[in-house]
């Protein structure tokens, strides 16, 4: 039995490359240049282009902005397989228009954050064959390099595929250009009833499976830092928790903000309701609320109970050096949560005071991270070395835009070929 | 097998940094990078003050944090009790430096002909120099070393690699101490087997009051400071402003 459903043309203007996608590509592509001559620059020179330096004697940091990038890329992950946990496992159906566009949002953020590792390694060609030859479980990398990129990102990659087959199945009825490549993915799909239950139950057993590596695979991250005894500010049995709640919020924002642009974009006003909206506000209004209880605990932990370095630590962040990275962090989850916690108070919802939120809580889950990776080194040394200093150079900034233009670029790039929203069911070849 | 170790009378050390010095040139370390450092200390308020100083080579734990979080075991203990880096593996994440307490790993910033102090291509050197090859490559570093015949004596300071203190592994293993005890005039500095019951180091433990810097850690440090210091507390100053540039 062949697909039943008949697409005329392509929806959402897939395969139509309009100018201003190709001057908004021009853009994204030229700084992705400037970020590959950054790379460059540092492979010849060596990291001494980047503000990067060693603890102690030197006093510098020895991890910064990529290190935090990289925290911040994996947690932007989070947004996809909640998203399909949610909708799988808790028949969510309201949610499912963002199902793939959150699904896309995870698979890239992994990518990038795989790359962003590669500037942050001495000698990256050594990295990516000594980390397989020589791998030790011991090291809280190892799960970061299995679970996170492999594990997590293959199991977005089966399910993200999966998902997209019926789509597929029918985009590849209409003659275009894209025809082969979705001929490609449907892979003989045909949308018969017993099909389509398979898929339902293969994807539901998928989502259970990745639950769990989905705390796991954020708390890997957080045991990086929170395993260090020698670190105030990074030894803590919070550290793991905070960083799978911290991932959470800066993915469901970013997927907010993502989800209106293409509202926007592709015109998606009948799918995107601002219920989904609304839905994706109470979530992150929920993971602030708890992001907000760890950080109250653990100010109050390192400060009534902590010994000298630490309360210095916590010093430094609260009235010192870092106060105003520190303060705007906060308030921009402080401001999110008073945002959402008003409309969910008066029920009425506004796409643009959430996407706002979005945003906010996305300045401060980039401005925490680093509050996480860098004061720690400059400000946390045993020894008495004296305070220590970093600022990133124009390297690392490059480098980071280079892959954000990247990641958005690859996004725009798949809007423009596959449906990022389902197609729906047409009847007698009418949409 | 010996199990070694290093001991510090602090009664004796004046802080002249010859130790600093004889390290920078037996393993001809790149600029800014101190495998070896002597803090110098102040303490108290006038006129009860007090000057002191403490040498702090690596501590060569025996439950070392570096080579725990190491993602490809290039920093590894031998069983001699050196903690050893070998540079031939390390793919440079410096995941050992944040992860070390006592701050002293050095990474290699810069590819080693431009990480000195001295430019040698410079044309008024190499005239004064008759084109002699100047001897900034200890060709023992390149070498293998333990029973693992692995790179671990700091090599060629090759770029994006991490190197620390060595306990001068080429030297400990033709029998001799390492640069800094060999050097210093004071004898301060002590180096030898904590289990044969009459080496120096032995005896020094056995004579004199001794603690480790941050023993709260667990860390295990196979470096002991002997006489009547102690370990430096909040309160302790650096006498000078010191950074280490490159």
């Amino acid at each position: 039995m062949a697909v039943q459903e008949r697409l005329e043309r392509l929806p959402y203007g897939l395969g139509r490359f309009t100018p201003a996608w190709y001057a908004l590509a021009g853009v994204l592509l030229a700084l992705v240049a400037l970020g590959a001559y950054a790379y460059l620059r540092q492979l010849i020179e060596g990291l001494i282009v980047t503000g990067l330096r060693d603890l102690g004697t030197m006093r510098g940091a020895a991890w910064g902005l990529y290190i935090t990038f990289d925290i911040y890329f994996v947690g932007v992950s989070f947004a996809g397989i909640t998203m399909a946990a949610l909708i799988r496992l808790l028949n969510l159906e309201a949610l499912k228009p963002v199902s793939r566009m959150a699904e896309l949002l995870t698979i890239i953020a992994l990518l990038l954050a795989g790359l962003v590792i590669l500037p942050d390694l001495g000698q990256p060609l050594r990295g990516i064959v000594n980390l397989f030859v020589y791998a030790r479980p011991q090291s809280p990398f190892f799960g970061t390099f299995t679970l996170v990129i492999a594990g997590y990102l293959f199991a977005s990659l089966v399910y993200f595929y999966l998902d997209g087959r019926r789509d597929a199945a029918l985009c590849a009825q209409v003659p275009s250009r894209l025809q082969g490549f979705h001929r490609l993915w449907a892979a003989g799909y045909r949308d018969t009833p017993a099909e389509r239950q398979r898929h339902a139950r293969t994807s539901f057993w998928l989502a259970i499976a990745i639950v769990p590596l989905l705390v796991t695979a954020h708390s890997t991250l957080g045991f990086v830092f929170g395993l260090q005894v020698g670190r105030p500010g990074w030894f803590s049995a919070l550290q793991a928790p905070g960083f799978v709640v911290m991932a959470g919020v800066s993915g469901i924002g970013l997927l907010l903000v993502v989800a209106a642009i293409l509202r926007r974009v592709l015109r998606l006003q009948e799918e995107l309701t601002p219920a989904v909206f609304a839905w994706l506000g109470r979530l992150l209004l929920l993971l602030i609320v708890i992001y907000l209880y760890f950080t109250a605990v653990e100010l109050l932990t390192s400060l009534y109970a902590g010994h000298h370095h630490e309360v210095a630590l916590t010093r430094a962040l609260l009235v010192g050096e870092y106060s105003a990275l520190y303060w705007v962090s906060m308030g921009s989850l402080v401001l999110a949560l008073l945002l959402l916690v008003g409309q969910v108070a008066l029920r009425a919802y506004s796409i643009p005071l959430l996407v706002l939120s979005g945003l906010l809580v996305n300045v401060a889950a980039i401005g925490k991270r680093y509050l996480i990776v860098v004061p720690s080194q400059t400000h946390g040394a045993l020894l008495p070395y004296g305070v220590g200093w970093y600022a990133p150079t124009w390297v690392e900034y490059s480098i980071i835009l280079g892959l954000f233009a990247l990641g958005t670029f690859l996004y725009a790039l798949f809007v423009k070929v596959f449906p990022i929203v389902e197609v729906p069911a047409v009847q007698g070849g009418k949409r | 097998m010996a199990r070694y170790g290093m001991v510090i009378d602090l009664d004796r050390c004046t802080g002249c940094r010859a130790c600093v010095e004889a390290c920078k040139v037996e393993n001809n370390t790149p600029r800014g990078s101190f495998w070896m450092h002597v803090f110098r200390f102040e303490e108290g308020e006038f006129p009860n003050t007090r000057v002191w100083f403490m040498p702090r080579p690596c501590m060569h734990c025996d439950n070392p944090p570096c080579a725990k979080v190491c993602p490809v075991g290039a920093r590894y203990k031998r069983d001699d009790g050196l903690v050893a880096t070998d540079w031939k593996r390390c793919i440079g994440c410096r995941y050992c430096e944040v992860a070390c307490p006592y701050g002293v790993n050095c990474f290699n910033w810069k590819s080693p002909e431009k990480n000195y102090y001295l430019d040698w291509q410079d044309p008024e050197l190499t005239a004064r120099t008759n084109g002699a090859i100047p001897p900034y490559k200890n060709p023992d570093l390149e070498g293998r070393y333990g029973p693992e015949q692995r790179h671990v004596a700091g090599g060629g300071h090759l770029k994006g690699v991490m190197e620390k203190c060595t306990f001068c592994v080429h030297r400990v293993e033709k029998g001799l101490s390492p640069a800094c005890v060999a050097n210093c005039p004071l004898f301060a500095l002590h180096f030898g087997d904590l289990d044969d019951p009459d080496s120096n180091v032995s005896r020094l433990l056995r004579e004199k009051r001794s603690f480790r810097l941050l023993e709260e850690l667990d860390t295990q440090p196979r470096v002991h400071y002997v006489g009547s210091g102690h370990a430096p507390g909040a309160e302790a100053r650096q006498i000078e402003h010191v950074k280490g540039r490159i």
